[in-house]
């Protein structure tokens, strides 16, 4: 089918649209992929996009959607669920994506195509891909967890090879069937198991005797010459905690002319002035970014309201159990990581203030909308429901004054926020959603406009409303079909998963068995599934190395 | 081999479908019980939602404790590899299913490996009462020379609380067995595991052993390991937890999953004439419902002949044997792909109850 998207503003930084009327122009899709203007042929639909904005479908690096620990929290919490579902607008969680149905849907809604599940844990792979098997309309990806478990961490106590090193990091790939690595408080989980709450870069895990450190180092480096298009992606140590901008700092140092990217980096732009012992180090924290450009970050931003937090940061969780809004929580000392549920209301107060502060700055502060990463750690700073409301933040100063007029005053005098002018253009934040994200992970098929990308589309009506504008999209493509028309789901179509398929290393096969059956007692095939156990027709797509 | 009847009349697969989906289509509040696989659960979490049905498990009323504790309380939780390779100390709760055994058995043969001393021990703590050991619980304690910890008359529950208390250095009326031999192990263990099932009888014992974990994790650590009283029950929870946001006992009123443990308890539904008609599930076994009240159903169980009373049978295959399947493990705590150890084409859960669903007018 031949479909035209009529009279649209264009607005695709990659290939030199940057909206307003000179980037008006139709946009041909044919058999699910974007095409040139053909000569001479009738479209057999035609969709009017003027006085509408049309950007690439956006891509979210950053969104806990799916798998163990996720489904532990809903099952903690239905009350989130069906409390506020009969009064949407009130708060973010009230229409919170908390099934793996209406998180299609809502990300479809929104124009978001493809959502990266950011932890999943190697022995839950199955259970992440049945979710996200479930989550209909867009794309999804997931990184697997490494860093705390026995195997890496004997082996780098052990002094073996990078070569084994790499086997076994591309085994994991392959098969838990991700699209990249995380490590999340590396070697906290495994020294949390021997009673140690606190941990910090250079600290050691005292049963291996190797420190955080010497973990992200080996996985940055593996992962790079592995050729995994997306840096090790770093959940950094003392997430949450006053004096935390220090431990981000050490971390971003530590990329030594390789890439790395630091997740949620709001958590981390604590310093300890005022008299609280808690401010803003969002502004030392950009400037580093600023200059060094191997690294890349994104927000985590923080939004007011009910949400909850999930981590496989099972340190951190352990030590927010006082912080719990209901009162009860779930710790997991997993086979690796583990991980907690928390749930969280994130109040107008001075904690609060500061903390949404301290995203914002680093929206603002950071220069290269390349680099900067627009989520919220959903759900942890807010759902992802709250997206709308953020990119009006980030596009209106206006919007930012009005909010910082109701907010504690003792915490913003302790940021820059008040002072910072910047508003984002449109062109900027199809970059940061759209382009950056797809270079980011390698998805060369995405993130742009140009002839020859997957037609996923988002079509927004231009209206002096930014949120309104974000929160139902006019129409939304996804592989060409049209999925959302005037902000309602109109095709719950089935999207892919997308994996790295590394060859994995015979030896490596080998090694995996027996230290299954050794350490478990179970053969492999416990622990790794076909792509037919999702019972999808075609669950997974692939993406290429970079070499 | 006949896999499909209406009434004692054998027909064809398709045509029991069809005569099944009128029978559906045709009732006020229909209400669905069932035991199936990943698959099968999600396509009767489907089928429920497009006939505005409630559903709960077969073996709902053992899992609304289990599954109390999560949405009540929360609390501390390891893997059951991590027991096996790290616990030094186990302490076994009240009486674990059968199922499970194997699995203990096994950490007593294996090292703790990532535990700092080779050595594991065991305690159990059990209720005090002359009763049947149903379980087998006993004698597995036995073969891992479990110390007993129990008191006089006490039950279940009320020895938790009283561990949890003498441990926490409160007093207490009476005192547990071996107590010192269990605060002289902990005092020595890295890394203590209580290892529990759902406790039917006593709700509160699960929050309350929590509680006591919660209260070890304030110097030391310690966790626990939760084998569900029915592995594939469990994964039928979870896979309806991704799919609607809720555990089991769900309905679909207004076409939105409204979760309520009372309102849509299958068994007081039909007690209670609420509901008009009953579509049994059961991948495991040839069981049927107790019938209530002379409310019409629908089996959908592992049979070879037509089950007495029903409106309509369809024999299912068994998951794991006659087909692949996703179902829940305890042995890795979570999910795990099976395939199927003697492959057959009897039809299977998830196929029949898709093919019903879309044999309903809509
Ligand atoms: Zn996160």
């Amino acid at each position: 089918m031949l479909i035209r998207l009529k009279g649209g503003e264009i607005i695709d930084p990659v290939n030199d649209a940057r909206g307003g009327a000179s980037a008006r122009r139709d946009l041909w899709i044919e058999n699910g992929f974007i095409i040139e203007a053909p000569e001479g042929r009738r479209a057999d639909r035609t969709y009017d996009a003027s006085g509408c904005i049309v950007m690439a479908g956006a891509i979210d690096i950053h969104s806990h959607i799916g798998g163990g620990n996720v489904n532990t929290a809903r099952l903690l919490l239905p009350e989130h669920h069906s409390a506020h579902l009969p009064r949407p607008a009130d708060t973010p969680l009230a229409n919170a994506g908390w099934s793996t149905f209406t998180t299609g849907c809502l990300y479809a809604q929104m124009g978001f195509t493809t959502v990266v599940e950011p932890a999943m844990s190697p022995y839950s792979a199955l259970h992440t891909h049945l979710e996200l098997a479930d989550i209909p309309i867009i794309d999804k990806a997931t990184l697997t967890i490494l860093g705390n478990d026995d195997f890496l961490l004997s082996l780098i106590r052990d002094g073996k090879s990078a070569d084994m090193v790499d086997d076994y990091v591309a085994w994991t790939l392959a098969a838990t069937n991700s699209l990249g690595v995380k490590v999340i408080n590396a070697g906290a989980a495994a020294a949390f198991k021997e009673n140690v709450r606190s941990f910090s870069f250079d600290d050691i895990v005292p049963a291996y005797g190797v420190s955080s450190r010497q973990i992200v180092k080996t996985l940055q480096s593996s992962v790079n010459r592995l050729g995994v298009p997306h840096p090790l992606h770093v959940h950094a140590n003392n997430l949450g905690l006053a004096g935390s901008a220090d431990t981000a700092s050490v971390t971003i140092d530590a990329t030594e002319g390789m890439p790395l990217h630091l997740a949620h980096l709001q958590f981390y732009g604590y310093g300890t002035e005022g008299k609280r012992k808690f401010s803003s180090e969002a502004a030392r924290l950009a400037e580093q970014v600023n200059s060094n450009p191997d690294v890349t970050i994104d927000v985590g931003q923080v939004m007011f309201g009910q949400t909850v937090t999930i981590s496989s940061d099972v340190t951190r969780q352990f030590l927010a159990i006082g912080n719990a809004s209901p009162k009860k929580t779930i710790i997991i000392d997993g086979d690796g990581n583990g991980g907690g549920i928390v749930p969280y209301r994130y109040k107008e107060n001075y904690y609060g203030s500061l903390q949404w502060a301290v995203g914002l700055e680093l929206f603002l502060l950071i220069n290269d909308p390349w680099r900067v990463f627009f989520t919220t750690d959903h759900p942890n700073g807010a759902p992802f429901t709250a997206y709308p409301d953020l990119f009006e933040l980030l596009m209106s100063r206006e919007a930012r004054d009005r909010q910082v007029a109701e907010l504690n005053a003792a915490a913003l005098e302790l940021t820059t926020l008040p002072s910072i002018s910047r508003e984002y253009t449109l062109e900027e934040i199809a970059i940061m959603t759209r382009a950056a994200p797809a270079k980011l992970l390698g998805l060369k098929d995405r993130g742009h406009l140009g002839p020859g990308a997957i037609a996923d589309i988002a079509v927004y009506r231009r209206g002096r409303d930014i949120a309104a504008m974000f929160r139902e999209a006019a129409l939304v493509f996804k592989d060409g079909d049209l999925v959302v028309e005037n902000g309602k789901v109109v095709n719950f179509r089935w999207g892919r998963a997308l994996r790295l398929r590394p060859e994995p290393d015979k030896t490596m096969v080998r090694r995996m068995q027996a230290y299954h059956e050794e350490r478990y007692g179970l053969s492999l095939d416990w622990f790794t599934f076909p792509d037919s156990a999702l019972r999808r027709d075609e669950p997974f797509a692939e993406v290429p190395c970079n070499r | 081999m006949s896999v499909a009847w209406v009434g004692s009349q054998v027909v064809s697969l398709s045509d029991a479908i069809q005569h099944a989906a009128k029978l559906l289509a045709s009732s006020h509040c229909p209400v669905i019980s069932f035991d199936a696989d990943v698959h099968g659960t999600r396509s009767v979490i489907a089928l429920a939602e497009k006939l505005g049905a409630a559903y709960d498990h077969i073996r709902g009323r053992d899992l609304v404790n289990e599954i109390t504790l999560f949405t009540s309380y929360g609390g501390m939780f390891t893997t059951p590899g991590e027991v096996r390779r790290r616990a030094d100390l186990v302490v076994l709760v009240g009486d674990i299913p059968a199922e499970h055994h194997d699995l203990i058995l096994s950490w007593a043969s294996a090292p703790a490996d990532l535990a700092a001393k080779d050595a594991r021990r065991w305690f159990h703590l059990k209720a005090n009462r002359p009763a049947p050991d149903n379980t087998g619980m006993n004698s597995l304690s036995r073969k891992v020379k479990a110390v007993a910890l129990s008191a006089e008359g006490a039950s279940l529950g009320s020895a938790v609380a009283l561990l949890r208390a003498e441990l926490a250095d409160r007093p207490t009326v009476t005192s547990l067995t071996n107590l010192d031999k269990l605060k002289k192990a902990l005092a020595e263990a890295a890394f203590p595991v209580f290892v529990f099932s759902g406790n039917t009888d006593e709700p509160m014992s699960l929050a309350m052993l929590q509680g006591l974990v919660a209260d070890l994790n304030k110097a030391k650590r310690a966790s626990s390991l939760f084998l569900p009283t029915d592995d594939a029950a469990w994964g039928a929870v979870l896979t309806c937890v991704w799919a609607t946001g809720f555990p089991p006992r769900t309905g679909f009123p207004n076409g939105a999953p409204v979760y309520d443990p009372r309102r849509w308890d299958i068994e007081r539904m039909l007690r209670e004439k609420e509901a008009d008609l009953h579509l049994w599930i059961s991948a495991r076994d040839s069981a049927s419902p107790a019938r209530r009240g002379g409310i019409p159903f629908i089996a959908l169980v592992r049979t070879i002949s037509p089950v007495p009373g029903a409106a309509v049978t369809i024999a299912v295959a068994r998951p794991g044997v006659d087909h692949d399947s996703v179902t829940y493990s305890s042995r890795i705590g979570t999910f795990r792909a099976e395939r199927a150890s003697a492959p057959s084409d009897q039809p299977e859960v998830a196929d029949i109850v898709r093919e019903l669903a879309e044999a309903l007018p809509c």
